[in-house]
């Protein structure tokens, strides 16, 4: 090892250090703001009562908004963050679109085109649930962008394919919406369209925690093929690299990670558009870096996010996707000012 | 003296009826525009079910020409004089298909529906095929949003309710009939406040009315709507202070303020897995934080049809519900 590639570690290692801590905080945050004034004291009790560690006795009803509302939440928005920023760097290595990403490719329409089908139109006659749908429509948006984008592949085919699909599944919502749905004053379905994490208890965090692990460790595996994607596929196939099985493999990981995360939690976008190029900006294009940094980056990213939407109009909350974008998009522009004065 | 004054106040609004009914041209000032009716309407459409149902209740089925906007099934009172009126759709029609009516006269329950961006049309394209166009007036009051149910900055009152009785039964030339329903209706109302008197301040309530899903944020009453004014009638307190007429509150907030009594919508409406009531109970006592209010434990929850926590006809009915639920918990004290 040169001195500069112990110097690059060593920045990497704090770097990791930094944000895993700053993961934390903004975790332990989250557990601890909310509409019920829960004093920190009880807050840790809760914790750790429910972890077996202590035998303190705290209000239950305290105890159950700590451990089943609050936590719960925290854990979903970090995995449900990290998710979407992993999916989001895959599309864009895999593509070799700068804008790739799932909420751009259709995939959120697709999950709500899924969740009306089974909830107006009967699908599955009850015995699939609403998330059953989604997830399946989110599936179906990303198999028919995958099939119109496959093949010789420029950089607008890709984003072409998604407004195709977005055009399409949205319109399919809106149809069956306007036919089948009954009447009512303002409202609309569009649940889906917005995202929220206040319906996500344990069972929820059990499915994110492990969809997003394997999710993860299944692209690092690929984080050398992904490099040689960068430059073309070709390339690629000339590094020896299975072309056509990585790509499927790491499109199956990418659809199963967002088509959970949009059936548990609805579309949050901007997630996985920001997060990948800010943490490209950090620690480079390199996929062995670059993915757990994205994991990490857009774990904290979405805990804040979510922290906000709570606080910013409480007791009412703001859409999820409103914050993520009112956060994202300056933070973006940043970026990209800066990126351009570099180049 | 006390009579005198009794007598005075209901005297009151009855001469000003009086004065102003069976002389058409009628100009009525309604929602900001002024409506002008020649003569009384033998051909109206109704535009919202509760609009529908106040014609159907002053017996003017067969001066209608259509309905539409409707979100459960006719009052049953009113199931046979409902068969005699077309139905242009059950959700929202287009302009044409309403037009197609020939109608005289359009009663709107919502401004969503015939306002300025009325999904239906705008009052003035109506006007403009001289089809003059009335909305109620309980939703005059809200602001418009898009994005929600709007809101409301004065407390909805019964008043609003009477007044649209009383101008449409004028314009359809019953005024006797309005001021009929609107006796018996406040003849009910009376009867809650006399039965409950201040023997409710410590209850307080919360209006679960949907959500968008089952255990996320619900769609709860605020403080200035249908459902404000049942609790300000029943002396109780409403935990909601938002003057918005739905907004979306999280369950860890409910609890914070851990009601009394948690009253929930049913409807037929299935948009929603949350529209349905069985659903809505499931969740109370299955979960986890919610379970375990006092409410739910000491099984104070209350069904009431969702259309009551609207300002409509059934409000009333809305009430007597809460009040005599209130009174089988035992929380009249």
């Amino acid at each position: 090892m040169t001195a500069s590639r112990i110097r690059l570690w060593a920045a990497g290692t704090a770097g990791v250090l930094l944000v895993l801590t700053a993961l934390l905080v903004a975790m332990t945050a989250g557990v601890a703001i909310g509409e019920m004034t829960i004093p920190m004291k009880t807050t840790v009790a809760a914790v750790t009562n429910r972890l077996g560690l202590t035998e303190i006795a705290v209000p239950r009803i305290q105890e159950a908004v700590i451990w089943d509302y609050r936590l719960s939440r925290s854990l979903v928005a970090a995995f449900c963050g990290a998710g979407l920023a992993l999916s989001g760097a895959i599309l864009q290595s895999l593509l070799r679109n700068p804008l790739a990403e799932p909420y751009v490719l259709g995939i959120s329409a697709g999950a709500s085109t899924g969740a009306v089908s089974v909830m107006l139109l009967g699908f599955g006659a009850g015995a699939i649930s609403l998330s059953a749908g989604a997830f399946a429509g989110a599936l179906l948006a990303f198999a028919f962008v995958v099939m119109l984008a496959s093949g010789r592949q420029t950089a607008d085919r890709t984003i072409l394919a998604g407004v195709a699909a977005s055009q399409l599944f949205n319109a399919l919502t809106s149809y069956i919406v306007s036919t089948s749905a009954n009447a009512e004053q303002a409202r609309s379905v569009m649940f889906w369209l917005l995202g929220s994490f206040a319906g996500v208890r344990w069972p929820d965090v059990a499915l994110a925690a492990s969809v997003v692990s394997i999710g993860l460790v299944v692209c690092i595996w690929h984080s050398r093929a992904l490099d040689a994607f960068t430059f073309g596929e070709d390339a690629a196939r000339s590094l020896g690299i299975a072309v056509q099985r990585v790509r499927i493999v790491l499109l199956l990981v990418t659809a199963l990670m967002t088509a959970t995360m949009v059936s548990m939690v609805g579309a949050i976008g901007f997630v996985g558009l920001v997060i990948p190029h800010a943490a490209r900006f950090i620690v480079g294009p390199g996929h062995m870096r670059l993915l757990p940094a994205c994991a990490l980056v857009g774990a904290l990213f979405m805990v804040v996010a979510d922290i906000v939407s709570r606080i910013i109009i409480a007791p009412q909350v703001l859409p999820i996707g409103v914050v993520t974008a009112l956060v994202g998009v300056p933070f973006f522009s940043v970026i990209l000012y800066r990126a351009r004065r570099v180049a | 003296m006390k009579y005198g004054l009794i007598a005075a106040l209901v005297a009151l609004p009855l001469t000003a009826l009086t004065s102003t009914a069976f002389a058409y041209p009628l100009t009525i000032e309604n929602c900001g525009s002024n409506v002008v009716i020649d003569k009384a309407p033998q051909k109206a459409v109704g535009l919202g079910q509760n609009s529908t149902e106040i014609l159907l209740m002053l017996g003017l089925a067969d001066r209608m020409a259509g309905s539409a906007i409707w979100v459960s099934p006719v009052l049953p009172e009113l199931a046979a004089d409902n068969q005699k009126v077309h139905r242009i759709a059950n959700s929202t029609p287009n302009f044409e298909a309403v037009v197609a009516r020939e109608p005289d006269f359009i009663a709107a329950q919502f401004l969503t529906s015939v306002g300025p961006q009325g999904r239906v049309g705008t009052r003035q394209q109506f006007a403009d095929l001289g089809v003059p166009s009335y909305v109620s007036p309980t939703d005059c009051a809200v602001t418009d949003n898009a994005a929600s149910d709007g809101a409301r900055k004065k407390m909805f009152s019964m008043d609003l309710l009477y007044q649209e009785i009383d101008e449409l039964s004028r314009m359809f030339d019953v005024a006797d009939r309005g001021e009929k329903l609107i006796a018996e209706i406040k003849a009910r109302e009376a009867a809650v406040r006399a039965r409950v008197a201040d023997k409710a301040k410590d209850v307080s309530l919360v209006y679960w009315f949907s959500s968008p899903e089952v255990a996320g944020d619900a769609w709860v009453a605020g403080k200035n709507g249908a459902s404000g004014y049942i609790t300000q009638v029943l002396g109780a307190k409403n935990i909601v202070t938002s003057e918005q007429e739905w907004p979306l509150i999280g369950w860890e907030a409910i609890a914070a303020e851990d009601p009394t009594v948690i009253v929930i919508g049913t409807m037929d409406r299935r948009n929603q897995p949350a529209d349905d009531p069985v659903a809505k109970r499931q969740f109370l006592i299955t979960d986890p934080v919610v379970s375990k209010l006092d409410a739910v434990e000491k099984g104070h929850i209350v069904e009431m049809d969702a259309q009551a926590m609207n300002p409509t006809i059934r409000t009333i009915t809305g009430l007597e519900t809460v009040a005599a639920s209130l009174e089988s918990f035992g929380l009249l004290k």
